[in-house]
């Protein structure tokens, strides 16, 4: 389980966030949602000892990120870290000499499941592949938690379709994933967790399923009530 | 297998509610493998949790069943079978009922244009 306590972080004087708390489960799909500027980034650097937090705590599996533990998860950020002139085999090649935990394997079924060709360099890839290749050189690690940061933004539809496709495959069961979003239409009926973030905190964190059976809402109705009052 | 979920009502009971569609109209038969938890996420687009769920459901129901290590199964019991046949059917009849209300027929003339209706609907089809 990933913990976020208390968690507080200023850029300058301005508290972008202010006392967030919640919990990503292994096994579910927790999605953050916010306009644009609440923090959500912020909050997913935070949870990779990215960038430092002024006060709180945040916890995996009961620990701190340190050395130990920082394999256990990896971060999906919505733009491509790879050089440009490398092609996505020489990107896997890179990953391979980086990280302990990647799977051979599994990087070769994820270019097949994406439809990608290896010899095909980064720079030549549409958004949508860019985005596809993102999330390989992610999924393709062996790790308990995968963070990623709006893996539909700015995508045509097709690709949008390809990448949920991700969410109710074997390519992340068990794992626990954080995604998030400002636009949660197409994913409704993909996600176990909705957090919402407003104002620097977290406004409402329910299970989609159980909004829609005890209240029989939709996640869009329930964020209307908090975004629109 | 795709269905059109709506964004309000639980999507396991949605999933459940598919299954004894399937059922009732025949396509799918008593005794019948259905695809696993984690297939049937991806085809029909749904948190594996929920597919899971849903599969829960059904067999609390008895409308599926699971032998160790075998794919689930669609029962063979003939009064489960029966009950969710009666079961859709009052569903549909209560909301034909709720809407027809509003329009205070007497009940032999409804009976009456149900029967020409039907008839016409099943000519139709032929």
């Amino acid at each position: 389980m990933i913990e976020v306590k208390a968690v507080e972080k200023k850029y300058g004087r301005k508290k972008i966030l202010k006392g967030v708390s919640f919990t990503a489960k292994k096994g579910e799909i927790t999605c953050l949602i916010g306009i644009n500027g609440v923090g959500k980034t912020t909050i997913l650097n935070a949870i990779m000892a990215l960038t430092p937090i002024n006060k709180g705590q945040i916890l995996i599996d009961g620990k701190t990120l340190d050395k130990h533990t920082f394999e256990k998860i990896t971060f999906i950020p919505d733009a491509i870290t790879m050089l440009p002139h490398m092609t996505i085999a020489e990107a896997m090649e890179f990953m391979d000499d980086f990280y302990h935990c990647w799977n051979q394997e599994r990087a070769t079924e994820l270019l097949g499941f994406f439809r990608l060709n290896q010899s095909d360099r980064i720079s030549s890839l549409s958004k949508g592949n860019t985005a596809k290749v993102n999330l390989l050189l992610g999924l393709a690690l062996d790790v308990d938690y995968v963070l990623m940061d709006e893996p539909f933004s700015g995508i045509d539809m097709f690709s949008r379709e390809d990448i949920a496709n991700v969410f109710t495959s074997h390519l992340i069961e068990n794992r626990g994933v954080i995604i998030t979003t400002h636009e949660v239409g197409d994913i409704e009926h993909l996600i176990d967790k909705v957090v919402l973030l407003d104002d620097g905190m977290v406004s409402k964190e329910f299970s989609a399923e159980e909004a829609r059976e005890i209240e029989g809402k939709s996640v869009i109705d329930v964020m209307r009530e908090v975004y629109q009052r | 297998m795709t269905v059109n979920f709506n964004n309000r009502d639980p999507v396991y009971l949605q999933i459940v509610r598919y299954f004894k569609e399937q059922i009732v109209n025949g396509v799918l038969e008593p005794g019948e493998e259905i695809p696993s938890r984690r297939e049937l996420a991806n085809r029909m687009k749904v948190n594996p949790n929920t597919a899971q769920r849903a599969y829960k459901e059904m067999e609390e129901q008895g409308l599926i069943y699971t032998e160790k290590n075998h794919p689930s199964k669609i029962t063979t019991d003939q009064q489960v079978l029966g009950n969710v046949r009666n079961e859709l059917l009052v569903e549909a009849v209560d909301m034909f009922v709720t809407s027809v209300r509003s329009i205070n027929v007497p009940v032999e003339e409804l009976l009456d244009l149900v029967k020409e209706k039907y008839k016409a609907n099943v000519d139709k089809e032929a």
